[in-house]
């Protein structure tokens, strides 16, 4: 077995939090449940990572076999790399047949003609994704495993989320093998990042939390408010403007648990809008600004900005537009005459 | 008297003191008395205030019936004594009307009236088991159109759309539940195949996110040997839930008579859903 094939191996198994190990390895299947049993996964993960090299070495693991290994990897912890959303379109209207092994042949193909070193690995996951790893070489040298892409595809959709390596250089030939297999005219990227691969989907794939109003309602009692303290002597002195916040909450955020984004982004390219006397910035420039809003969970933290009185129910539609428009990087300019509101780029 | 003749054995205290006596028994009477007849009087008060409150009563009663009386009379119709109280009537056109609106969700298409336009509600079903909703908000001013809605972004909602939206709304949504409905029903036999049957199954059931293409290999047994035949399903109407076409081939190493199986399974996988062809295999092996 080829030395850097096992030192990848072994740096893999390495990633993955001990008492997961074993499962993982279960999951790509390569090593019998035999060989499995004979791994001691108490011990330190240095000492785990070399059983599982060692019998890779009995088996004669080759790269795609350890391709496979980190693409498991990754679509068990995608929430490590930040993906981004690609957006594809076309213009005809004829029904898609949509065929794995004509896709998997065009992208090989189309990525391999332009760069012969890569290494392209597919795999088919359970949602219908199709996941692709592709490690970067040059036209001089060998791929390198330790730099690679992730692309999540579902088929017959406009989306693609990809999780870039450092070699951003390769987007562009990345994004064209996409278009090509899928059958699609073009690709653009979509002003939407975020760790949470599966938030992502969500998000442009309407599966998140909608409200609509419906003559079916679910029974009353899912809807119901915490109970009131029992204590009789406490009295809610603003009962109704609780009520109120919670009713247009929400409106706007549904029942359910919301996306998973990290930031919202919105660069401000207004005019700074200032006494006249104070004579700050006369040039009538637009005033650059960026305003950044980081969370663990940004739109759930948004969510509970009204009940908690930290901000006045509605919020500002820049806000809560954000799964609607599938966008968190917003660029804001100054109105133009007739359009009342800022304008917002699309 | 008698103990006054008796007389000088009582001296002037114990005359005293039995004249205390008997002053105190009479204040003690007097003061019961009074008493007795302040809560006569009492009592008197409060009979006679009770007959008052009945008579109030009566009277009042009297003018209700008088009134519900003159009401029915005004319609024409015969008072009933048995009349249901106005609540009952209330939870009773509730009812009706909750159970109309189900009876709307359960035929598949239902909306509703909002602010800025109507939103509509698609309930999908196949063959009696009721699977997904779709949702879609519209708005009617200045024109149709659609706000946001939660169809999956593989039905080709935005050609249904250009198509009908502004002309035929009805045929809008006849078009788009049809998809629809197709849709989650090639999708269930899929599920129903991969779930029931994977122990006929070779290898992965190859599928796309529309299910319109179907590749798997199955198992077909012929005296007592299996052999694997490869099945390619291809469902080209996006609005049924049956393959327009169906490859089905033997392996090479197959002989001659199972071409005629192929054939045979080819026009089944086309007239039957998958499951149910699945199905009716297991009847014929196991006879």
């Amino acid at each position: 077995m080829d030395e850097t094939v096992a030192e990848y191996i072994r740096r893999t198994v390495v990633k993955i939090p001990r008492g997961e190990i074993k499962t993982v390895l279960q999951k790509w299947g390569f090593l019998s449940e035999t060989q499995l049993q004979t791994i001691n996964f108490n011990q330190i993960k240095e000492n785990i990572s070399q059983d599982v090299v060692q019998l890779c070495e009995e088996n004669s693991a080759d790269i795609k076999q350890a391709a496979v290994l980190d693409i498991i990897y990754n679509h068990i912890y995608p929430n490590k790399r930040v993906w981004s959303v690609y957006q594809m379109n076309k213009t005809g209207e004829e029904t898609e047949f949509f065929d794995l092994t004509d896709f998997k042949k065009k992208f090989k193909r189309r990525l391999r003609s332009a760069l012969k070193n890569v290494t392209i690995n597919f795999r088919e996951c359970e949602d219908n994704a199709i996941w692709i790893r592709i490690a970067w070489g040059t036209p001089y040298t060998k791929p390198n495993q330790y730099k690679t892409s992730y692309v999540v595809y579902h088929s017959q959709t406009p989306y693609v989320f990809i999780s870039a390596s450092v070699l951003k250089s390769n987007l562009p030939l990345l994004c064209q093998a996409l278009v090509v297999a899928s059958n699609y005219h073009d690709i653009r990227e979509m002003e939407l990042r975020s760790h949470s691969l599966n938030s992502l989907k969500d998000i442009v794939f309407k599966r998140y939390s909608q409200n609509f109003q419906t003559y079916y309602p679910r029974p009353l009692q899912e809807r119901n408010v915490a109970p009131e303290s029992a204590d009789l002597r406490i009295i809610q002195e603003n009962r109704n403007e609780k009520e109120r916040i919670q009713r247009v909450n929400w409106e706007v955020f549904g029942d359910g648990p919301q996306p998973k984004l990290e930031f919202a982004q919105y660069k401000l390219e207004t005019m700074f809008k200032s006494d006249p006397k104070m004579k700050v910035l006369d040039k009538k420039e637009p005033f650059r600004c960026l305003v950044k809003f980081s969370s663990p969970h940004l739109l759930e933290s948004l969510k509970s900005l009204a009940p908690a009185g930290m901000a006045d129910a509605p919020l500002s539609p820049l806000l809560t537009c954000i799964p609607q428009k599938a966008r968190n990087y917003f660029k804001i300019r100054e109105k133009k005459g007739l359009f009342p509101g800022s304008f917002v780029s699309p | 008297r008698g103990k006054m003749e008796e007389g000088e054995a009582y001296s002037p205290d114990e005359v005293f003191a039995h004249l205390e006596m008997l002053e105190a028994q009479a204040h003690e009477a007097a003061v019961k008395q009074e008493e007795t007849e302040q809560q006569e009087e009492k009592l008197a008060r409060l009979q006679a205030r009770v007959q008052e409150l009945t008579f109030q009563r009566d009277e009042l009663r009297a003018k209700v019936d008088l009134q519900q009386k003159g009401q029915l009379g005004k319609e024409g119709v015969v008072s009933d004594p048995a009349q249901p109280s106005a609540q009952a009537v209330l939870e009773w056109k509730i009812k009706s009307v909750t159970a109309m609106l189900q009876v709307f969700y359960l035929t598949g298409i239902s909306g509703k009236l909002t602010k800025r336009g109507v939103c509509f509600c698609i309930s999908t079903a196949y063959e009696g088991t009721y699977l997904d909703s779709y949702y879609l908000d519209l708005l009617t001013k200045p024109e149709v159109r659609i706000h946001r809605h939660s169809v999956p972004i593989f039905i080709p909602l935005e050609q249904i759309a250009k198509k009908y939206l502004q002309t035929d709304i009805r045929r809008f949504l006849s078009v788009l539940s049809d998809h629809l409905n197709a849709y989650v029903g090639r999708r269930y036999q899929a599920d129903q195949l991969q779930e029931h049957f994977s122990d006929h199954i070779e290898g992965t059931l190859q599928r796309n996110s529309l299910c319109n293409l179907l590749v798997f290999n199955y198992n077909v047994s012929s005296k007592s040997k299996t052999f694997p035949f490869n099945a390619r399903l291809l469902y080209g109407d996006l609005c049924r839930s049956l393959p327009t076409e169906a490859v089905v081939s033997p392996p090479p190493d197959a002989p001659a008579s199972l071409a005629e199986t192929a054939a045979a399974h080819s026009d089944l996988f086309r007239r039957v859903a998958l499951h149910k062809a699945f199905g009716s295999f297991s009847g014929a092996e196991e006879s």
